[in-house]
C-alpha cells in the first residue's frame, strides 16, 4: 500500500491542485464579472455551425476535413513526447523507428498539401 | 554488440514488404506531385498508375519468391516467416495481379480518376503480407485494421455514387464492429495469461490443471469472439449480412479485390492460431465451427435463388463456398487443411474467370448499370468462347467432375467424412446440390435464352480475355494433373501439424 501511495501520491496531489485552480478561475469570473448575455456572445463560435440540428440540413465537410488533419498532425506529438523522454535507454533500432515514422508523416504531409487538403477554397 | 548487425536478417526477411512501402510512398508523391501539376495539364493518371501498381507487385513477388530462409521468427517472435507464409504472400500477389489487369478499363469506364485508387489497393496488401505474417495478438490486429481500412475506403471510392458511399459506410461501421470484437477477446486473452504472443500462447494452455480450469473457460469464450470477428471478416453465416450490400454497392473493381484476395490470407493465419495455438480448445472450436459451416451453406444456397443481380449472386455464392471452406477447417486434419488451401486457390481461380467475365458483359445497353442475370442471355451467340470459358467457370464452382471443382469439392467430403463429421457433410452435400441449380440456371441462360433487344457487345479487352483463357485452361488441365498444386498445399497444411 505504502508502495501505491509513494507512486501515485504526486498525481493525487496534481487532481487535487488541478480541481481547485480550475473550480478557482470559473467562480471568480463568474461572480465578478459582468455578464450581459446576448445571442451572439451565446452562440457557438470556432466552429462554422450548430452541433445541435436537424440532421437533415446540409453542412459543411470542410470544418470535418480540417480537424481530421489536426487530429493527425497532432496526435504525432502523443509519440514523439515519450520517444524523447527515454531517447537515452533505446537503442538505435528505437531512434531509426522514430525517424521512418516521421518521414512517413512528412510524405501524408506532402501529399496532403498539394492535392490540396489543406486550401479551404 | 553492432545493432545492424542484429537486425540484419530481419531486415532480408521483411525486404518484400519493405521494397512495398517505400513504393507506396514513392507513388504517392510522383501521383500527388503530377496530378497537381499545372505545367502537365493535370493529367489523369489511371493506365499509368495501374502499371506501375502491377510492376510493383511483380517485383515484390520476385522478392519473396527469392527467399532463401525456411523458418524464421522475427521482431520478438510478432512475426514469422516460413513456407505456408511465403506460399499464401506468393497467392495473394499473383491474384492481385490478375485482378488489377482485368479491372484497369472498368475503372475508367466508371471514371474511378483517382491515383488514390491504386495507392490503396497497395496499401491493403501490404496488410495482408504483414497480416500473413503475424505470430502476435498485437501484429495480427494491426495488420487485419490496416487491411480493412484500405478496404473501407476502396468500397466508397465512386464518390458520385450513393449505393458506393452506402457499401462503403456499412462496410465500415460493421467492420469496425468485428475489430472490436476482436479487440474484446485479446484483452481477455492478455488478461487471462499476460501474454499475446502465439508461440508463447501455446507454451502456456498446453499445461493444464486444476489450478487453471477457470482461466481456460475464460479463454474459451475471448477465443470465441476473435472467432466471431475471424467468421466477420470471411463473411460466414450469422455473420454475412454486410457481404451481398458491399458487394453489391461498391464499384465492381473494388468487389473483385474483396472477394477474391483477403480470405486466403485469414484462413491461413486463423488457422494457425485455432490449430497450432489453441489446440486444446479444438472441441469447443469444431463445434462451433460445424454450426456455422452448415449455416452458411444453408443460407448461400437457399437465398442466392432468388438473386437477380450478378454481383449479389456472387456475393451468396461465396458465402456457401466459405461454408465448404468451414468444414474442411473443423475436420483437423492434415488432410483437410490441405484440401482447404486447394479449394481456396481453386475458389480463387475460378473466381478471376468469372468476374472477368462480369467485366466483359457490356453492351450498349447496359454500360453504366448493375448487371442483372438478363445481361447473360445470348452471350454464347454472341461471343461462344466468352460463354464456353463462362460456361466451365460456373460448372466448376458448380463441382461437375471434369472440372477441379469436382476434385476441391470431393476431396473436403471425404476429409469430413473421414473425421466423422457424418450431419454435417450430408448437409453440405445436399446444400451443394442445390446451389448447383443456380450455377445451372446462369449456363441456360447463357446459353439458351434469347434476348430480343437489338444492342451491341463491345469487345472483350485484351487482359480479360488472357485471364479468362489462362483460368479456364487451368480448370481444365488441374483435373487431368493437380499433382503441382496438390504439392504446394501440402506443404503449406505441413507447417501448420
Amino acid at each position: 500500500m505504502s508502495f501505491l501511495i509513494q507512486d501515485y501520491f504526486p498525481i493525487l496531489c496534481l487532481f487535487f491542485v488541478g480541481c481547485g485552480l480550475s473550480s478557482i478561475i470559473l467562480g471568480a469570473s463568474y461572480l465578478l464579472g459582468t455578464q450581459k448575455p446576448d445571442t451572439e456572445k451565446m452562440s457557438i463560435y470556432e466552429c462554422g455551425f450548430n452541433p445541435y440540428e436537424d440532421s437533415r440540413n446540409k453542412f459543411d465537410v470542410r470544418f470535418y476535413v480540417v480537424g481530421i488533419m489536426f487530429l493527425i498532425f497532432d496526435l504525432e506529438a502523443m509519440f514523439m513526447f515519450p520517444w524523447a523522454v527515454s531517447l537515452s535507454h533505446i537503442n538505435s533500432m528505437g531512434f531509426w523507428t522514430m525517424i521512418d515514422f516521421i518521414l512517413e508523416l512528412i510524405i501524408g504531409f506532402v501529399y496532403v498539401w498539394r492535392i490540396g487538403g489543406l486550401e479551404w477554397e | 554488440m553492432d545493432f545492424s548487425l542484429l537486425y540484419q536478417n530481419n531486415f532480408k526477411m521483411f525486404l518484400p514488404e519493405i521494397f512495398l512501402a517505400t513504393s507506396i510512398f514513392i507513388l504517392t508523391i510522383h501521383g500527388s506531385f503530377s496530378v497537381s501539376s499545372r505545367h502537365l495539364g493535370f493529367p489523369l493518371l489511371t493506365r499509368s498508375f495501374s502499371k506501375l501498381t502491377i510492376l510493383t507487385l511483380l517485383l515484390t513477388y520476385f522478392l519473396s519468391e527469392n527467399n532463401s530462409i525456411n523458418f524464421m521468427l522475427t521482431y520478438q517472435n510478432t512475426f514469422i516467416f516460413d513456407l505456408l507464409t511465403s506460399y499464401v504472400k506468393e497467392i495473394v500477389l499473383i491474384s492481385t495481379i490478375f485482378s488489377l489487369f482485368i479491372f484497369e478499363d472498368s475503372l475508367i469506364r466508371n471514371q474511378i480518376n483517382n491515383f488514390e485508387y491504386f495507392i490503396l489497393i497497395l496499401c491493403a496488401i501490404l496488410g495482408l503480407l504483414f497480416l500473413a505474417s503475424a505470430y502476435d495478438f498485437l501484429s495480427l490486429y494491426l495488420a487485419i485494421e490496416m487491411q480493412s481500412l484500405c478496404l473501407y475506403v476502396l468500397a466508397a471510392s465512386k464518390k458520385n455514387s450513393s449505393f458506393s458511399m452506402d457499401a462503403g459506410i456499412k462496410y465500415f461501421i460493421l467492420g469496425s464492429f468485428s475489430s472490436a470484437l476482436l479487440l474484446f477477446g485479446i484483452s481477455f486473452i492478455y488478461g487471462c495469461t499476460g501474454t499475446t504472443n502465439f508461440e508463447n500462447l501455446s507454451i502456456l494452455l498446453a499445461e493444464t490443471n486444476d489450478s487453471n480450469l477457470f482461466l481456460n473457460s475464460i479463454i474459451e469464450k475471448a477465443l470465441l469472439c476473435v472467432g466471431a470477428a475471424f467468421l466477420f471478416k470471411i463473411a460466414a453465416a450469422p455473420f454475412h449480412m454486410w457481404s451481398p450490400d458491399v458487394y453489391e454497392g461498391a464499384p465492381t473493381s473494388s468487389t473483385i479485390i474483396f472477394a477474391i484476395i483477403p480470405k486466403i490470407v485469414l484462413f491461413s493465419i486463423f488457422l494457425r492460431l485455432f490449430q497450432s495455438t489453441f489446440f486444446i480448445f479444438e472441441d469447443t472450436l469444431i463445434f462451433f465451427l460445424i454450426i456455422f459451416s452448415i449455416a452458411s451453406v444453408i443460407i448461400g444456397s437457399f437465398v442466392a435463388l432468388r438473386q437477380k443481380r450478378i454481383k449479389r449472386l456472387l456475393a451468396y455464392s461465396s458465402i456457401s463456398h466459405v461454408g465448404y471452406l468451414l468444414l474442411a477447417f473443423a475436420s483437423n486434419s492434415l488432410e483437410a487443411t490441405q484440401a482447404l488451401f486447394f479449394y481456396l486457390v481453386i475458389y480463387m481461380l475460378t473466381s478471376l474467370s468469372i468476374w472477368s467475365l462480369v467485366l466483359s458483359l457490356n453492351t450498349t445497353k447496359n454500360i453504366q448499370k448493375s448487371k442483372t442475370l438478363v445481361d447473360l442471355s445470348s452471350i454464347a451467340a454472341l461471343n461462344p468462347i466468352l460463354g464456353f470459358s463462362g460456361m466451365i467457370a460456373f460448372f466448376s464452382l458448380a463441382g461437375v467432375p471434369p472440372l477441379v471443382g469436382f476434385f476441391a469439392k470431393m476431396q473436403i467430403f471425404i476429409n469430413a467424412l473421414g473425421s466423422s463429421l457424418f450431419f454435417a457433410s450430408f448437409i453440405a452435400i445436399l446444400s451443394s446440390v442445390i446451389s448447383s441449380y443456380y450455377y445451372i440456371r446462369l449456363i441456360k441462360t447463357i446459353y439458351f435464352e434469347k434476348n430480343d433487344d437489338s444492342f451491341f457487345i463491345f469487345p472483350v479487352s485484351k487482359a480479360c480475355s488472357l485471364t479468362i483463357g489462362l483460368s479456364t485452361f487451368f480448370l481444365l488441365y488441374l483435373f487431368i494433373n493437380p499433382y503441382l498444386l496438390v504439392l504446394v498445399t501440402q506443404k503449406m497444411a505441413l507447417c501448420l501439424f
